[in-house]
């Protein structure tokens, strides 16, 4: 019997990308179609029609990571949720941290809550820190609350009480009842059980709040999916990506929706990561972590993040609003990218955003609109050669980017080349600070780093943005603009678990120890009955410290040493450790990691340095120093061993990539551009 | 100076970027729930001449008083012994030189480049070694600085009995801490091991600080770097001349009054005459109040603050925060006023609530030639709670407390904003010149002995009309122990004003609960509560806008 095949899908905005492998013959293949907005399943179900036309309908693995949580969550488009909270809670996600969200704007509104006033509810009850229970839950009350709230027609109920962390039964019991009553539960002690009830309510809620809608965009693809394959007797088998990196059952995910909030994001770092590994050689020799900043800069908005080794976790995300403690992959993400708009503000300065074209009326260039973009400041620098744009299947309209470009640098008083340059070093100064918000401001210096730039318009901007960070090094892969979807195979089975302990640093290692194990005990076998042997599972161990008197945490691999780590950690992060002052332990962290096995990339022998045979011409382009006549090269001809000195720009079917004048870029054995930047 | 509209918006950013990265440092490494959680800090940077250059969005009341601080501490430079030199940082919180009131202390440090590129600076500045290239700043509210009760936000009459006063002195010497000013500062506290832990995150923030501009001088060259500074004033200045340009020519004044003093039942009056002419603005609070025995007065800094905040909310988003804002205003406040108070008057409330209502006259004045840029008044205060005492010798958990260890804790709390000309205003949020975070309950008695029985918005307290006021907050917190309170509150006699014949916001009532009795509280004052007692601070609506046409 032949191995299933395996297919990523990544659902993004304009576009659904499909990467296949197949495990036989080790082939990878990837292609693109329109996405379907108003309903994602149709493209998604499209694409799988057309692959198993072409293969066969065998047996198959689905990993899919899908817009449909983050866009309930972003257009506010969520079940109607309801809230149950200990008494005199009830506007805890109303109140937030009552902070405004804008400090100079008189007539910002804070973004509405996921609750409505009318659907918060509030029971007798209280826990104190230690867990003891101070007024015992009343089952009579509870009964008419869920009698309440089920004429209320709400599909989703969020449970918030007060330190349900470390006494969960009153939450439990409340979900019990609503549950018989046949709705859907989400306390918050199941769904993340650490302290701060804002921030825990919040979770619980985004999950309330999106789980029906993932729910029921799942059960439409599993209910379609069988029919695709059946004739053959053959099954396929649906997986979905999570924010942390890792990938779920479907069963799983329609219950925990909040964990597939950044699910497409997430498979872009962890394909970087996978190339990354294979491709870099660790600045600390072998064995040593790779070191690199992800670049994903699409239409309109571009995300970074860091890898050390591996990629980082944050618990401090806030998607629109609701601020979310799950572990996710720390990706930060600006409003910018190609479709950005260029202007000229009242007080005289170029600007280049918030505002974006989008992908309608999109770019001047795409021959709809005709305010200036990011896009139009590349083609009036020569940079995309319009004839070539997505393989020649949409020609861009130069002169229209042009007169664009012409009008800007009149009220600028420039000529459009040095308005297009200046619209670039604008959007470049965006996005180097984001780079910089997850470097620099993390205690990671760029210096060390290399520069991983996937997504369709990163390729123009990588290497400038290099030389700006003193980044030495800049890696566009192959399948640049299909990564996310690539990742999603490449990523493993991953489960998180916590907890809140609030212990001093004095515990015993033992004890320690026996705190975990009954996490690890479940990661464990909850992995094994996601169908992972237990060789190929592993579990890590994480301890959330601070100095005593302090409010936020560092997260610590968990050991004999945990406080020194500590110190150490504190040190590398703050610049400063105090050794002689308490430390408390605030959460446990347990991780479960069930290893898929990831597809080869295959390597092949370097070659010839002479790239003269991918040469498409030789035209002018717009640097800093004025034109240069620059070497375009068409990327499917070019072979492992050239070496293209910039000036040069390399065309791809689905993205543009500049090598700057003191730049020197050569192919890697992976078909992987590396850009050597220099000065 | 070259104009570059392309320099200005890449240096915009790269100066920011190094004033939040600051921030993030200051909150992530210091102790305090009071920095860390509630966010109640500030950082920004300086040219060389003191003029500031860029604040990250952080707490606007510290927005026009650095300056003062960064003032302050390069004359104390000239005049020492010891001159400015890299490695110092300069610690103050007297709000007569360069504070704004004991609680908020500041860290200025120099930055000086390294010799090897500093060559094009000559002129020396305040007596400091040559390589002087800017200041760096940030500044803490600390949960207690000492003083007559726990908090350091009493209702006193003269600031030596608001905490320790620290004079512009040098904290760290040339990298090397001067551990005997810091075992007099920490003498002087109730908290120590947190202050001391707030100050070490402090002089990290500014160590970061100072680190980023000095790479910044190193990529792009100092010249480059201290024009496009010139730039930056520049371009917020003409902002700012723009948008007074836009308002009509005239003079509008506008009167509100503090409740009390906190001494006195007697109201206290603040006007404001605003005088718009051409593209600058005379702001003249000449017939405000004489200073005041209570602790309402500010400080120079203070109504300096308010004025540049509300020019700033009318600016529009995304002008960067720097001196050129006030350029074209001229402020005037009297010596001896309640909006200039001179030493040694108490000034712990000047901070907290009169520039509340500083904002509230001068947007109700500027409503008057602009109605459609200003809502009604917002709740008009910052509800500060202070709550001390002494942890009972059991609670040696949590990673051993000590027994009879005492503690302070401060909050403000949040209320009504106004409504808007288009729109309600939003319920239960900070305003103004604050935006500092609650405590989460469940962080909050982890840490005090402190119960959190009730946080919820208090409904109907909105002022009516067509557009209602936002609500404010219900906050009822027990305490476990027998406690010291001190509340500074306003807006308890004299309501949040409605605009266009929108109706005023609800006042605020603080009460203690003791044995099922509501007992009324003034609205400033310390009281001794008993273990058990509730205090239920119920916070001012925000006032409404336009009549309300029917009640369809």
């Amino acid at each position: 019997m032949s191995a299933p095949l395996r297919i990523g899908i990544d659902i993004g905005g304009t576009f659904t990308d499909f990467v296949i492998f197949c495990p036989d013959s080790g082939n990878v293949e990837t292609f693109k179609l329109l996405s379907t907005p108003h309903d994602p399943a149709v493209s998604v179900l499209h694409g799988l029609e057309k692959i198993f036309a072409q293969h066969g309908a065998k047996n198959t693995t689905v990993i899919h990571g899908s817009t449909v949580a983050t866009n309930a969550l972003l257009e506010r488009k969520g079940a109607r949720t309801a809230l149950v909270t200990t008494r005199g809670f009830r506007d805890v996600l109303q109140i937030g941290r009552q902070n405004r969200p804008a400090l100079y704007d008189l007539f910002a509104d804070p973004p509405p809550p996921l609750v409505p006033p009318g659907l918060r509810f509030e029971v007798d009850e209280r826990v104190d820190k230690d867990g003891n229970v101070l007024h015992a839950l009343d089952e009579v009350q509870v009964d008419a609350l869920v009698k309440e709230i089920k004429k209320q027609n709400v599909q989703s109920v969020a449970v918030c009480l007060l330190f349900s962390f470390v006494h969960p039964e009153h939450e439990q019991r409340i979900a019990d009842k609503l549950r018989d009553a046949g709705l859907l539960v989400s306390p918050s002690s199941e769904i993340i059980p650490e302290y701060r009830e804002y921030e825990r309510a919040s979770t619980a809620a985004v999950n309330a709040y999106v789980s029906p809608v993932l729910d029921q965009y799942l059960s439409h693809l599993e209910d379609a999916l069988p029919s695709l394959v059946s004739k053959e007797g053959a099954e396929v088998r649906l997986r979905v990506m999570q924010s942390n990196g890792g990938n779920i059952s479907p069963a799983e995910a329609r219950t925990h929706g909040v964990r597939c909030i950044l699910s497409g994001p997430a498979g872009g770092v962890v394909g970087c990561e996978y190339v990354a590994n294979l491709s870099l050689t660790p600045p600390g020799g072998k064995g040593a972590g790779v070191r690199v900043i992800t670049f994903d800069m699409g239409g309109t908005s571009t995300d970074v993040s860091l890898i050390d080794g591996k990629h980082q976790i944050t618990t401090e995300s806030i998607v629109s609003g609701c601020p979310i403690l799950i572990p996710m992959l720390d990706i930060h993400t600006i409003g910018a990218g190609g479709g950005s708009i260029a202007r000229v503000d009242a007080g005289g300065a170029l600007r280049v955003g918030p505002e974006s074209a989008g992908a309608d009326p999109g770019p001047a260039c795409y021959g709809r609109g005709n305010v200036p973009t990011v896009t139009d400041a590349n083609v009036v620098l020569g940079r995309i050669p319009v004839e070539y744009f997505l393989g020649g299947q949409m020609p861009l309209n130069a002169p229209r980017a042009q007169a664009a470009l012409d009008k800007l640098a009149d009220e600028l008083g420039l000529s459009a080349g040095q308005a297009a340059l200046g619209v670039v070093q604008v959007a470049n100064a965006h996005m180097e600070r984001a780079l910089r918000v997850i470097s620099v401001e993390r205690g990671h210096d760029p210096r060390t780093c290399t520069l991983l730039s996937f997504g369709g318009a990163g390729g123009l901007h990588a290497a400038d943005l290099a030389r700006e960070l003193g980044i030495p090094r800049v890696l566009v892969p192959p399948l640049a603009s299909t990564l996310s979807a690539f990742g999603m195979l490449a990523a493993d089975v991953v489960k998180d678990y916590t907890r809140t302990v609030m212990l001093s640093g004095e515990t015993p290692f033992a004890t320690l120890v026996s705190l975990l194990a009954p996490l690890t005990a479940r990661g464990r076998q909850e992995v094994e009955s996601e169908g992972i042997p237990p060789d190929r599972s592993r579990v890590e161990q994480f301890l959330d410290m601070r100095y005593r008197g302090q409010s936020y945490e560092l997260t610590i691999p968990f050991s004999e040493q945990f406080a020194a780590a500590f110190h150490d950690f504190h040190k590398t992060t703050y610049g400063y450790a105090r050794e002689d002052a308490p430390l408390e332990i605030v959460n446990i962290r347990v991780r479960a990691i069930g290893a898929t096995e990831p597809p080869p990339l295959l390597t092949q022998p370097l070659g010839d340095e002479d790239a003269a045979g991918a040469l498409l011409e030789t035209r002018p382009v717009i640097f800093k120093g004025g034109k240069l006549p620059t070497q375009f090269y068409r990327a499917e001809a070019l072979r492992p061993g050239h070496r293209l000195p910039g000036p040069a720009i390399v065309v791809r079917v689905d993205t543009t990539v500049l090598i700057g004048v003191t730049d020197v870029a050569r192919v890697d054995g992976f078909g992987n551009l590396l850009i050597e930047v220099g000065k | 100076m070259s104009y570059d509209p392309i320099k200005l918006e890449i240096f915009k950013h790269l100066f920011t970027a190094i004033a939040e990265e600051m921030g993030t440092v200051l909150r992530k490494a210091s102790y305090s729930p009071n920095i860390k959680e509630r966010r109640d800090f500030s950082c920004a940077l300086f040219d060389r001449q003191g003029r500031m250059i860029a604040q990250a969005a952080h707490i606007p009341v510290h927005l026009g008083s650095m300056p003062l601080s960064v003032k302050a501490a390069i004359s104390a430079g000239a005049n020492h012994a010891s001159p400015l030199q890299p490695g110092d940082v300069i610690v103050l919180n007297d709000p007569f030189r360069g504070g704004t009131h004991l609680p908020d202390i500041t860290m200025v440090s120099p930055v000086f480049l390294p010799p090897a590129i500093s060559s094009s600076i000559s002129e020396e500045i305040g007596g400091s070694r040559k390589g002087l290239m800017g200041f760096v700043a940030s500044r803490a509210h600390h949960a207690d600085v000492g003083g007559m009760t726990p908090g350091s936000m009493p209702v006193a009459r003269e600031i030596y009995q608001e905490g320790l006063i620290l004079p512009p002195v040098k904290l760290v010497r040339a990298g090397q801490m001067d551990e005997g000013i810091l075992a007099l500062i920490l003498a002087n506290v109730r908290t120590p091991q947190e202050r001391s832990g707030d100050l070490w995150a402090q002089i990290a923030a500014n160590q970061r600080g100072t680190e980023r501009l000095v790479d910044m001088v190193i990529r792009y060259d100092l010249d480059e770097v201290t024009d496009a500074e010139e730039q930056l004033l520049a371009y917020t200045e003409r902002m700012t001349r723009r948008l007074i340009a836009s308002l009509p020519d005239g003079a509008y004044a506008f009167t509100d009054y503090l409740d009390d003093d906190g001494v006195r039942p007697d109201p206290v009056p603040i006007t404001v005459t605003v005088t718009i002419n051409g593209e600058t603005a005379k702001v003249d609070f000449s017939d405000s109040a004489p200073q005041q025995q209570g602790s309402v007065n500010a400080v120079y800094a203070i109504t300096l603050s308010a004025v540049y905040y509300v020019f700033r909310c009318l600016l529009g988003l995304d002008v960067p925060n720097n001196a050129g804002c006030l350029v074209p205003i001229e402020v005037i406040a009297p010596a001896g006023t309640v909006v200039n108070a001179l030493h040694p008057s108490a000034v712990a409330g000047g901070n907290v609530e009169t520039s509340q209502r500083i904002v509230d006259v001068l947007l109700g004045a500027l409503a008057q030639a602009c109605p459609e840029k200003v809502p009604a008044a917002s709740q008009g205060t910052m509800n500060n709670v202070t709550i001390g005492g002494s942890l009972p010798l059991f609670s040696e958990k949590m990673g051993g407390a000590g027994g009879g260890r005492s503690f302070a804790y401060y909050e403000t709390i949040g209320g009504g904003m106004g409504a808007r000309p288009n729109a309600d205003g939003p319920s239960a949020i900070h305003s103004h010149m604050t935006n500092t975070l609650n405590t989460p309950a469940e962080a909050l008695e982890y840490a005090y002995p402190l119960r959190v029985i009730r946080y919820s918005v208090r409904e109907g307290s909105g002022g009516k009309g067509r557009f209602r006021g936002g609500d404010g907050i219900v906050r009822d917190l027990q305490v476990l122990v027998d406690a010291q309170v001190t509340i500074l509150s306003e807006r308890r006699k004299n309501p949040p004003y409605g605009l266009s014949g929108g109706e005023s916001g609800q006042c605020g009532e603080n009460v203690v609960v003791r044995n099922g009795k509501e007992i009324p509280l003034p609205g400033k004052g310390t009281v001794e509560l008993k273990a058990g007692d509730v205090l239920s601070i119920r916070t001012p609506g925000g006032g409404g806008y336009g009549k309300k046409i029917s009640n369809l």
